[in-house]
């Protein structure tokens, strides 16, 4: 043990001197060997050197926590171009680069509206029939240079999908002054890309090369080249054209000026063609790029160059930005970082976590959408207010006329810049590895979003949207059709939403790469499937509005309203006196209020694009049938809060009762129907027909039809509360006394609740059961000494305190439930989508026969609010939807073997409280994986519910289907666009030894399975004098008997909603020939083999068995 | 060998619930036969049975061995010497678990018992009188049967605690006469008597030795002299240290279960 401790020191040492060195601060060339020498004899208490007092110093500055720094130190290291790959590819771009500038000069002149040149070179001209009509005569004059650029050149790339630039500089003389109009610039860039094209696709050192358009710009491709040899597999080359900056003025292109004719895109003749249209500066922007790459290029070297803190910082930045997958380039990140370090807000000596940290406040505080940054500081260059005009995001480049973020719709920014408040929120919580979901977890739009809005045929929604849009603007984008339509969609939804929304992010499927032997129409017709879906973040307050406000009717803002409305749009006179314009939605329930975004969605569509709802697909209410009671068409939401509000009812009566000895202090819910937890809610019951009445309860009655099938009455469920008494010290102090004196309390508080309230009650010897609107509520008296009692054994005359099986039960059920029911009735307060996803998540474990006792429901429960309790990296849903997929990632990703959850539902537990436990936890035995979530309530008994179960085997067997229902999920979702995917929530049966069929009149639920169509019923109202018929549920009684008779020989698997079916498993030894045993006799049968009597498990003796307990109630037993 | 030469010991025979039931359990029976004898097992007349389905009740094991004679009692329980501890001073009885079980048969007369050893088939458990009930008519009659009358409830509340009060007398007798000296002349002290002792619990115990503890720090002196300052200094370093090691463990568990990849 010394000795390892000793050698962790060692490389703990190693580590510091490394980063001392990067830091450039101080060299630490502290030999090595001296190092070792000096530590090997010392253990922890060895004396301090310099370097590490300055290391731990340095950690408590500048660093989060020293786990942050090593984590940093870590992820660095990972995504490091290997040394080994960079000497190979110096190797290969030395040749290339030979071969490059091998490129023959060439006199000729082309005709570029001929094909000439492209059969001459023998590859095609990357650029489609758009530009056809451009005409223009081509001549390619020889570069000079071959540049490595871009993150690679500053050294801030990252090993994963490595993607080489290098940057070929076109020579002014190729473009002539006229060339900067109606895309003839392109069209040259095009035709010089396929010379060098051509040139290159023979060479040994390439194995492929392709055109690429980026971000669905199709007029700027680029070439991808795949070098041979084995340096494919750790990175491509991509070439890209930059234009000499003497071939134009960079004002020619400012914002307000216009370099694409109205007359050339829209093909109109008109007489006065010599007119200078609207601006177009997106399409200015595009030649804008290549003028000013080289600028920017020297200015990040220049920033960057030798400066190891601010490149770590770019990486990290982008391994947070790729792991959100932002449309951003790591191009803009850098120039970010040079723009802070321009204007002092960051520096080299900061560490990399400090410059991040700063980068993001930066991000978070910045309004890049209405004051604009850049990095020119001179003057004479457009204004601000111009870039403001023309573009939705404002970057400003080096050269003052360039906006880098061109392409940037306003989405991106804006989900930027919530990702940066995010991450400081994270990074300011001490309580989580923030770390993790900073860095390493991939944010899926699938668990991002509350919704998703798709589109079935992307074509033709493009088309409908591309007629309605007024020309300036179609004009400004040129033959971007796709940057076009997600803006304008994006504007339109921004608007339409409103404050309904925290975020919405445009993700286009563009990126398009090709052969360079096809043309890019034909490519596009085989491979390229264009697609744009826009992902919504709900805000959790406003998204439930059903009436959205307008002006007051007599401002003329209330015309613009109406006019964006349309006929939704109405006069509504409100509480408060005022008068406004007011578009009301339909929504009757809260599921249904969940849905108004899409209706809106659908609603806008429709009258500003004529895009008809079934065009639309949205993701994110395909569960929402499962929050409801098919039967009696009842939302779990509403019910539950019936129950909720007879039950403050009754809570008021309870503590209002007089004559009793002691006083009522507190009455409190556990059931998970109080906590909106329950897929079954309580329903009121009609009053009965002639009861068999014992008391005031009733009597389940023998009832069997002709057929020899049983009746059972409904089942009805009971909803469980625990009392509370006031304090006093006469309880006894035996065990079974003290049970019989609560009884006594029960017949007292049953009578009095009769007499007082007139409401029927049943006392029992452990509880009461008291009707209130038609629901049945059962108290239980909890007392904390009832614990203590249990609890309690003799040792040498000595009382002591040991945790029994009972005490436990006891304590969660009267202790622990209470105030946890308590806090998750809090949390779905406070995120009402809690409730919800619980009893999907419920609904879904049952579905696959995983019921209770298999996977108890207070740890489903619990699993979801993990999920709404640490969201992070994302922000809690507003969906159920979402947050069941969240359930199910959270289920299958998470390493339950390491990690533990703990719940903090108030900010109740310290930091070194919560790192006690994570250090009890890592040093468990056995460390088999296990559901272990502590919440801050659990006290002496820490996962107080996930103690028993799940078992190793189902918790893997739950990991496995949670991860193909994803799977099955995000193919149904995101590629089929399927609107039912229920099939998630039907059982597979295979892989059971044997299946019991119930006779299905008898299971309860039965009527709410997914597979079965909704039988209609009314609940049932009106006053009644009697309780009816509670918690009488035979298949659980049977479920019962098989578990306890047979549990050392088979599992039971049953589904608590309605399931008709039992599957049985054998335990894996079932066939195994056994000892005979006096005590470890069960189910034996002798069998003779080979003159030897031995012992084998009476497998058909245990089936007839199946069928003997469970008489009236099995209808079939098939054996597998 | 000893395992074997035990089971020589019982016989096996079918026992089936019905005529027609087709796959029944094997039971396993024997003489009862123990070094004390207890009233309720007499020695020569108790069989021993193992291995009983879990819905076997004591008149269907009559049945089943109407055929060797007089049966006098029949003792379920869920193993062997089960039976002695008795539900009789708890408030709420409990039900016998569902399971496999054993059971003590008493026959009339010692010859029965031989009879019944030597018996080679066994009745059915159910016959024309007695029909056990399962399935959904045993869990209403469960059901209803967990119901009660207020009137029953209080009645046997207060029966039971009448017991209690009787016997909760009866122990403080006791007490009371244990601090009387006895022949010896010794006394007893108890929590009752004139010498007043603390209550011998853990809490309490713990109590006393904090409180020790507490007085023997307060004694000493901290941050005088040179060594305790240079102790406390380095003791900020370990902790430092200890954490980093922590730390570095942990980092060590992510990069096993997460690898440090990105992507």
């Amino acid at each position: 043990m010394v000795k390892r401790v000793a050698k962790d020191s060692v490389s703990g040492d190693e580590v510091d001197s490394q980063s001392l060195n990067e830091n450039g601060k101080r060299p630490g060339d502290v030999p090595a060997t001296e190092t070792k020498k000096r530590l090997r004899t010392k253990s922890l208490y060895r004396q301090p050197t310099a370097n590490e007092l300055n290391r731990l110093q340095e950690t408590e500055n500048l660093f989060n926590s020293n786990l942050f720094r090593l984590q940093v130190e870590e992820i660095l290291q990972e995504v490091q171009v290997k040394e080994k790959t960079e000497k190979k590819f110096q190797e290969w771009f030395t040749e290339f680069k030979n071969h490059l500038l091998s490129i023959p000069e060439d006199d000729t002149e082309y005709d570029l509206t001929e094909p000439t040149l492209a059969k001459k070179l023998k590859v095609k001209i990357p650029v489609g029939d758009e530009l056809a009509k451009t005409k223009c005569m081509f001549r390619f004059h020889k570069f000079t240079d071959v540049q490595i650029v871009g993150s690679y050149a500053i050294g801030c790339s990252i090993s994963s999908k490595l993607c080489i630039n290098l940057q070929i500089t076109v020579p002014a003389d190729t473009y002539t002054k006229n060339d900067s109009i109606n895309y003839r610039y392109h069209k040259k860039r095009a035709a010089y890309l396929a010379f060098i094209a051509s040139h290159i696709k023979t060479h040994e050192s390439v194995t492929d090369i392709n055109y690429t358009c980026l971000n669905g710009s199709r007029t700027k491709p680029v070439l991808d080249v795949t070098p041979s040899g084995k340096l494919n597999k750790y990175l491509t080359v991509r070439i890209n054209l930059m234009c000499e900056n003497e071939a134009y003025k960079l004002h020619r292109f400012s914002p307000l000026r216009n370099n694409l004719r109205e007359a050339w895109l829209f093909g109109e003749e008109s007489a006065d063609n010599t007119e200078v249209g609207p601006p177009t500066p997106y399409y200015n922007s595009s030649v804008l790029q290549d003028l000013t790459a080289s600028v920017n290029q020297e200015y990040l070297k220049e920033t960057l160059v030798n400066r190891e803190n601010l490149k770590q910082a770019v990486v990290l930045l982008k391994i947070w930005v790729r792991q959100r997958n932002l449309q951003i380039s790591g191009h803009v990140i850098s120039l970010l970082v040079a723009h802070l370090v321009q204007t002092k807000r960051i520096n080299n000596i900061m560490s990399s976590y400090q410059i991040v940290r700063n980068v993001w406040i930066a991000l978070k505080t910045s309004e890049w959408d209405t004051k604009g940054i850049s990095l020119y500081k001179g003057e004479n260059t457009p204004s601000l207010e111009e870039f403001h005009q023309h573009f939705p995001v404002v970057f400003l480049d080096k050269t003052g006329y360039y906006n880098i973020c061109w392409q940037m719709c306003k989405g991106t920014y804006n989900a930027l810049r919530r990702e940066s408040a995010l991450a400081v929120d994270m990074l300011d919580n001490g309580k989580i590895n923030s770390f993790l979901p900073l860095f390493m977890i991939p944010v899926k739009p699938l668990m991002q979003f509350d919704q998703i809005l798709r589109f079935k045929n992307f074509q033709n929604l493009k088309d409908s949207v591309l007629a309605k849009l007024p020309k300036p603007a179609k004009l400004n984008y040129g033959v971007d059709e796709l940057a076009l339509v997600t803006d304008s969609l994006h504007e339109l939804l921004a608007k339409g939403l409103g404050d309904r929304v925290d975020l919405i992010l445009p993700m286009a499927e563009a990126d398009f790469s090709w052969s360079v032997k096809v043309k890019p129409e034909k490519a596009r017709k085989d491979s390229y499937k264009e697609g744009l879906s826009f992902g919504f973040i709900l805000n959790p307050e406003n998204c439930l509005n059903i009436v959205e406000k307008g002006p007051p009717a007599n401002l003329p803002e209330a015309e613009q309203f109406r006019a964006f409305w349309g006929d939704k749009s109405e006069l509504r006179r409100f509480q408060d006196g005022s008068i406004t314009e007011t578009c009301v939605w339909d929504a009757d329930s809260l599921a249904d209020r969940r849905g108004i975004t899409a209706q809106i969605v659908d609603y806008l569509m429709n009258i500003k694009f004529d895009v008809k709802p079934s065009e639309l697909f949205h993701i994110g209410s395909q569960l929402e049938s499962l929050v409801s009671r098919k039967q009696y068409s009842a939302q779990c939401e509403e019910s539950s809060v019936e129950v909720l509000r007879a039950f403050d009812d009754l809570r008021r009566d309870v503590r209002q009762l007089q004559q009793l000895p002691l006083d009522i202090n507190a009455v409190y819910g556990v059931s998970p129907v109080f906590s909106y937890c329950e897929p079954t809610p309580a329903l009121p019951r009609r009053p009965l027909n002639k009861p068999w009445r014992r008391g005031n309860a009733s009597l389940v009655k023998e009832i069997i039809r002709e057929d020899g099938t049983w009746v059972a009455p409904e089942y009805t469920p009971v909803c469980k509360a625990v009392i509370e008494l006031g304090h006093s010290g006469k309880w006894p102090g035996d065990i079974q006394a003290f049970r019989a004196l609560k009884a006594a309390f029960n017949l007292q508080i049953a009578e009095r609740l009769h007499k007082q309230y007139s409401l029927p009650t049943q006392a029992y010897p452990s509880h009461i059961d008291v009707l209130k609107n038609g629901l049945v509520f059962r108290l239980q008296i909890a007392h904390p000494k009832e614990i203590t009692l249990l609890r309690k054994e003799t040792e040498n005359g000595v009382a002591k305190f040991r945790e029994t099986d009972e005490s436990i039960q006891l304590q969660c059920e009267t202790v622990l439930m209470p105030r946890l029911r308590g806090a998750l009735h809090g949390l779905h307060q406070k995120h009402p989508a809690f409730g919800p996803t619980a009893c999907i998540f419920k609904r879904w474990l049952c579905a696959h026969l995983l019921s209770p006792p298999h996977f108890p429901p207070t740890l489903a429960e619990l699993l979801v609010a993990a999920v709404f309790l640490h969201a992070h990296p994302l922000s809690p849903p507003t969906q159920p939807t979402a947050g069941l997929l969240r359930v199910l990632r959270l289920v299958a990703e998470t390493d339950w073997a390491r990690e533990m959850i703990v719940l903090d539902f108030n900010e109740d537990m310290k930091r070194e409280e919560i790192m006690e436990l994570e250090s009890q936890f890592a040093a468990r035995e056995p460390q088999t994986p296990k559901i272990h979530i502590v919440t801050a309530y659990d006290g002496d008994l820490p996962s107080a519910w996930s103690a028993d179960a799940p078992s190793t085997q189902v918790l893997a067997r739950v990991r496995t289907l949670a991860a193909s229902t994803l799977k099955y999920f995000s193919n149904a979702l995101l590629d089929d666009m399927k609107d039912n995917v229920l099939a998630a929530f039907v059982p597979s049966l295979a892989g059971y030894d044997v299946i019991i069929h119930l006779h299905s009149q008898l299971v309860p639920y039965t009527h709410e399975r997914v597979d079965r169509p909704a039988l209609l019923k009314p609940i049932g109202e009106g006053e009644s004098d009697v309780i009816p018929v509670i918690e009488f549920h035979p298949v659980e009684k049977y479920l019962d008997e098989l578990r306890s008779a047979y549990e050392e020989f088979a599992l039971f698997f049953h589904d608590s909603y309605g399931g008709e079916v039992i599957a049985v498993l054998w335990k894996p030894d079932i066939a195994e020939t056994k000892e005979f045993q006096l005590l470890n006799a069960n189910a034996l049968k002798p069998v003779t083999t080979r003159g030897e009597v031995k012992y084998k498990v009476n497998i058909e003796a245990l089936v007839e068995d199946f069928r003997i307990l469970g008489e009236g109630l099995v209808k079939e037993i098939v054996v597998n | 060998m000893k395992a074997t030469k035990r089971v020589h010991d019982f016989k096996a025979l079918e026992l089936k619930l019905t005529e027609d039931s087709v796959s029944p359990h094997t039971i396993y029976i024997k003489e009862h036969a123990v070094r004390e004898h207890t009233p309720d097992k007499p020695s020569g007349r108790t069989l021993f049975i193992v291995n009983l389905p879990p819905y076997v009740d004591e008149k269907g094991l009559s049945n089943a061995f109407r055929d060797a004679g007089t049966i006098q009692t029949v003792q379920l329980a869920c193993k062997p010497h089960d039976l002695d501890k008795s539900q009789t001073n708890k408030f709420i009885q409990e039900e016998l678990k569902s399971t496999f079980k054993v059971a003590y048969l008493v026959f009339a007369k010692v010859a029965q018992l031989d009879k019944a050893l030597k018996l080679a088939e066994l009745r059915p458990l159910n016959s024309e009188e007695h029909k056990i009930k399962l399935g959904m008519s045993k869990w209403i009659e469960e059901h209803n049967n967990s119901v009660i009358m207020p009137k029953v409830l209080k009645e046997q509340v207060e029966r039971f605690m009448k017991k209690h009060d009787e016997a909760a007398k009866n122990t403080e007798k006791k007490e009371k006469a244990l601090e009387e000296e006895d022949d010896e002349g010794w006394v007893t002290v108890t929590k009752r008597g004139k010498v007043q002792s603390f209550a011998r619990s853990e809490k309490v115990e713990n109590k006393i030795m904090a409180k020790e503890e507490k007085n023997k720090k307060r004694k000493e002196l901290k941050n005088f002299y040179t060594f305790q300052i240079r102790e406390s200094k380095m003791k900020h370093i370990v902790a430092l240290r200890q954490k980093f090691e922590e730390d570095k463990k942990k980092i060590a568990q992510i990069k096993q279960s997460r690898r440090f990849k990105p992507f």
